[in-house]
């Protein structure tokens, strides 16, 4: 981190330092600036402000948390007297962004606009390292859905949303699917990044355990997770263990080569941590997602409608269930094929398949790749994290529609 | 209850003092919130969470406007800092703020009680060594325990003031039976004490032996028990799609065998509290009852726009203005019958006995789709296990289709508290 003479930062790392706290892992420090737009027929209706800050330390068996950001909180957490703290100064809030006067009439589907910043801060030893990230633009649709984008670039509205009147209901059985990017990146964050997750890895629970150095995917896909990449919403500039961000391969060419790991995690796995990610001052760092860039060394020019049953353009959500192995993808928009056009619009519905079958499954990558504005938040455990992801076109089967 | 007292009223304070001269209407609302949580890995190992909550939101009309704004901290200083941020966002709106002559409590709040970390530890041991007992094949994979208390306060600008507290004890499991899914199992009680661990630990291990192996059955429309655990969440999702759907579900068929109550005040329930999210007095609303949907869950605003009745705002948190929804659900079995009574209704169906996974609900179409697993019931006998089947379908088919309820009430924290026993149901799609 830069030396901010006026943040006193360093001096609190070092007074914390002084007072030689058993066991103590680390500081975390942190403030956020919410604002929310409410809207009604494409027009702001109401806006609400939300300005959080806290802190949390790490003990060894120990995580406490408290709101606020002074000295007698962050005292009582390590058990001292505020005395033994100097004064110290986190930025102050920013004013929101002026989205009424600047964007005029939103698109009638849009229920809310929200704009996130944060700011956050890891003290451990005597170092103070500061947590960069971008600020986020998140579109609250009238059906619920959310889609999450980068400040001040707001999601694109998502021309097939509107579902017609009698939308064609799924044969059930095996399909082949084809997904557009959107669908990709959820299936390879449900497939590849979280059984890459450390906890996951050593709690027994990733199909992946114990496979490093193997082709998991018959499809030559390469995945990494690039904090690095700060146009995504998942981006950081040191992780919340405060290790500086570097992008870390998952898959090469379909071989396993990595993992995602916090400190707890990475000695174990023996790899180096970086990906530590707190939901919040009020949850502990664990291994996630930031973004996932997914690329493939021969992908089709174009995507191959004509060789799959269904498009599958948006998902509400994806599942996977470590144990059995099941992934489950909730088909928000689809499209049947014939021919390699477009038919019929197809209602809602589940694709469901094992890990197994879809680690053969994956027939072919096909340009354009894009950046998705799904999955967006990230849920593990009921914590959430904001996650991006590149991904291409994915033509695959072993899939059930159900 | 004293220090945390002290803490809403000097945040309360602080915020009326920097609203009180501005010309407006105005509301605050504070809320503490003190939890410690315990995860208990298969190892043995634990780690410990202590966790304090502090925020201050307020509410402000005047002049055809109005605005919102909630702020974090550690004393007064939030308070200030909720109430310059509200004044911020004031934009033209009508005024959201019910009148005083509304406002009022149902009770007097419980003392604030700090969560006792070492009694929560006890009881994790407790659970984990009476689990792992006898030689099942079951293994804990994580137990997780929590407990926590909160206490609220809030105040109007006209004079209004009123304090609550409440508090709730959650026991999860995570068990890995020696083939098929892993389980997870959820108990919640008001307070530590009213977890038993030799109960807990024996209902775990009974029901993540039900259904290890076998296969998955024909897709088919089949009766079904949803045991209290598989019917809580649907339950909570009735309800809200009952509060939010944009066309009344009251024109859907309603089976008489629903009685479905959001019970504010208690006593029964998880969560009762003695005042809504804007400080209306609780009250016992029927939301389900006589075959016929009741009453709509509406704030005050709300209910000034469609000519309901105002008493049904939550305030899950300090940091979101109040909202229409449920807060302690109960479905009142009538009449409760034995669990032997409900299978022997059940000529061809399914018992769906421990939940796989989270219900998914699509809120345009309102259809949901759960995972559980199950035990095939023949003339009301069980017949064969499937470790997961998947149930689909409508709510508004679930409320046409409930024909008979259990006497095995449990109590669950979601994201209301819900109380309901086994529900059976008639005609479901098992997928």
């Amino acid at each position: 981190m830069e030396r901010d003479e006026r943040s006193g930062l360093f001096e609190l790392a070092a007074a914390v330092a002084r007072e030689r706290i058993a066991g103590l892992v680390d500081v975390y420090l942190e403030r956020r600036a919410e604002a929310f737009w409410r809207l009604a027929a494409g027009r702001v209706v109401a806006r609400e402000t939300l300005l959080r800050e806290g802190a949390a330390v790490r003990r060894a068996g120990v995580f406490a948390s408290s709101d606020g950001l002074d000295r007698p909180a962050l005292a009582g957490l390590l058990g001292i007297t505020s005395r033994a703290l100097p004064a110290f100064a986190a930025p102050r809030f920013p004013e929101a962004p002026m989205l009424e006067e600047t964007a005029g009439a939103f698109p009638t589907a849009w229920s809310g606009v929200r704009w996130r910043w944060s700011w956050a801060a890891v003290l451990a030893g005597r170092s103070a390292v500061t947590v960069a990230r971008p600020e986020l633009a998140e579109v609250t649709f009238c059906d619920g859905r959310r889609a999450l984008a980068c400040w001040p670039a707001l999601p694109a509205p998502d021309s097939d949303a509107r579902p017609p009147a009698a939308p064609t209901v799924a044969r059930p059985g095996p399909t082949r699917a084809l997904l557009a990017p959107a669908a990709a990146a959820v299936l390879v964050h449900e497939l590849i990044g979280h059984p890459l997750e450390g906890d996951l890895l050593l709690r027994g629970g990733s199909p992946w355990a114990g496979r490093g150095g193997q082709r998991i995917l018959h499809a030559a896909l390469s995945v990494a997770d690039d904090p690095t990449r700060g146009d995504l919403p998942g981006g950081f500039s040191a992780d919340d263990e405060g290790a500086a961000a570097a992008p870390r391969p998952l898959l090469a060419g379909g071989v396993l080569v990595g993992a995602l790991a916090d400190r707890r995690t990475a000695e174990a796995l023996g790899v180096r941590p970086g990906n530590a990610r707190r939901a919040g001052v009020h949850a502990p760092p664990r291994p996630r997602i930031s973004n996932l860039i997914v690329e493939a060394a021969a992908a089709l020019p174009q995507p191959p409608r004509g060789d799959a049953a269904v498009e599958v353009v948006s998902v509400s959500s994806g599942t996977l269930e470590p144990a059995s192995g099941a992934v489950l993808l909730h088909v928000r928009t689809a499209f049947a094929l014939r021919g390699g056009s477009r038919r019929q619009r197809l209602a809602p519905f589940t694709l469901v398949g094992t890990v197994a079958r879809l680690a053969r499954g994956i027939l072919a990558a096909a340009e354009p790749a894009a950046a998705a504005p799904e999955p967006g938040w990230c849920g593990k455990d009921g914590e959430f994290v904001p996650t991006g992801a590149v991904a291409p076109w994915l033509l695959l089967e072993g899939m059930e529609i159900r | 209850m004293r220090a945390a007292a002290d803490l809403l009223l000097a945040a309360l304070h602080s915020a009326a003092e920097a609203l009180s001269g501005c010309g407006v209407r105005f509301e605050a609302f504070a809320r503490l919130g003190e939890s410690v949580h315990l995860h208990r890995e298969r190892d043995g190992s634990l780690e410990r969470r202590l966790s304090r909550e502090f925020g201050v939101a307020c509410r402000v009309a005047g002049d055809g406007r109005a605005g919102f704004a909630a702020a974090s901290g550690s004393g007064a200083r939030a308070g200030r800092d909720a109430a310059r941020a509200a004044m911020a966002t004031m934009r033209p709106a009508p005024d959201p703020l019910p009148p005083r002559s509304l406002l009022g409590s149902s009770g007097t709040a419980l003392p604030f009680q700090t969560p006792d970390l070492e009694r929560l530890a006890a009881l994790v041991e407790e659970v984990a060594g009476r689990f792992a007992a006898g030689n099942h094949g079951l293994a804990l994979v994580q137990l997780r325990g929590l407990a926590g208390s909160s206490a609220a306060a809030l105040a109007t600008g006209e004079g209004f003031h009123a304090v609550a507290s409440a508090g709730g004890a959650v026991l999860e499991l995570l068990v890995a039976p020696s083939e098929g899914p892993w389980r997870h199992f959820h108990f919640a009680a008001p307070a530590l004490a009213d977890l038993d661990p030799a109960a807990v630990a024996e209902r775990t291990r009974e029901a993540a032996l039900l259904a290890t192996r076998g296969r998955p059955p024909e897709r088919q429309l089949a009766d079904v028990i949803l045991a209290p655990a598989v019917a809580a969440p649907l339950v909570a999702a009735l309800a809200q799609r009952l509060t939010a759907a944009a066309e009344p579900l009251g024109a859907a068929r309603v089976s008489r065998a629903w009685r479905l109550v959001d019970d504010r005040p208690g006593p029964a329930g998880l969560l009762p509290l003695p005042w809504d999210g804007e400080g209306l007095p609780a009250r016992r609303i029927e939301l389900i009852a006589g075959g016929e949907v009741r009453e709509r869950l509406a704030t005050w605003a709300d209910a000034e726009r469609s000519g309901g009745a105002p008493g049904g705002a939550v305030r899950p948190s300090y940091r979101h203005p109040p909202r229409a929804g449920p807060a302690n659900l109960v479905v009142l079995p009538e009449p409760a019958l034995q669990q032997s009574e409900l299978l022997a209704r059940v000529e061809h169906g399914f018992y769906l006995a421990v939940p796989a996974g989270a219900v998914q609900v699509d809120a345009a179409s309102g259809r949901f789709e759960l995972r559980a697993a199950a035990v095939a019931v023949r003339h009301g006998k069980p017949a064969a296990a499937h470790p997961l089947v998947t149930l689909r379908g409508s709510l508004r088919r679930l409320l046409g289709a409930l024909v008979a309820a259990g006497g095995d009430s449990e109590s669950f924290s979601l994201a209301c508290a819900v109380t309901t026993p086994s529900l059976l149901f008639r005609r479901l799609e098992i997928a």
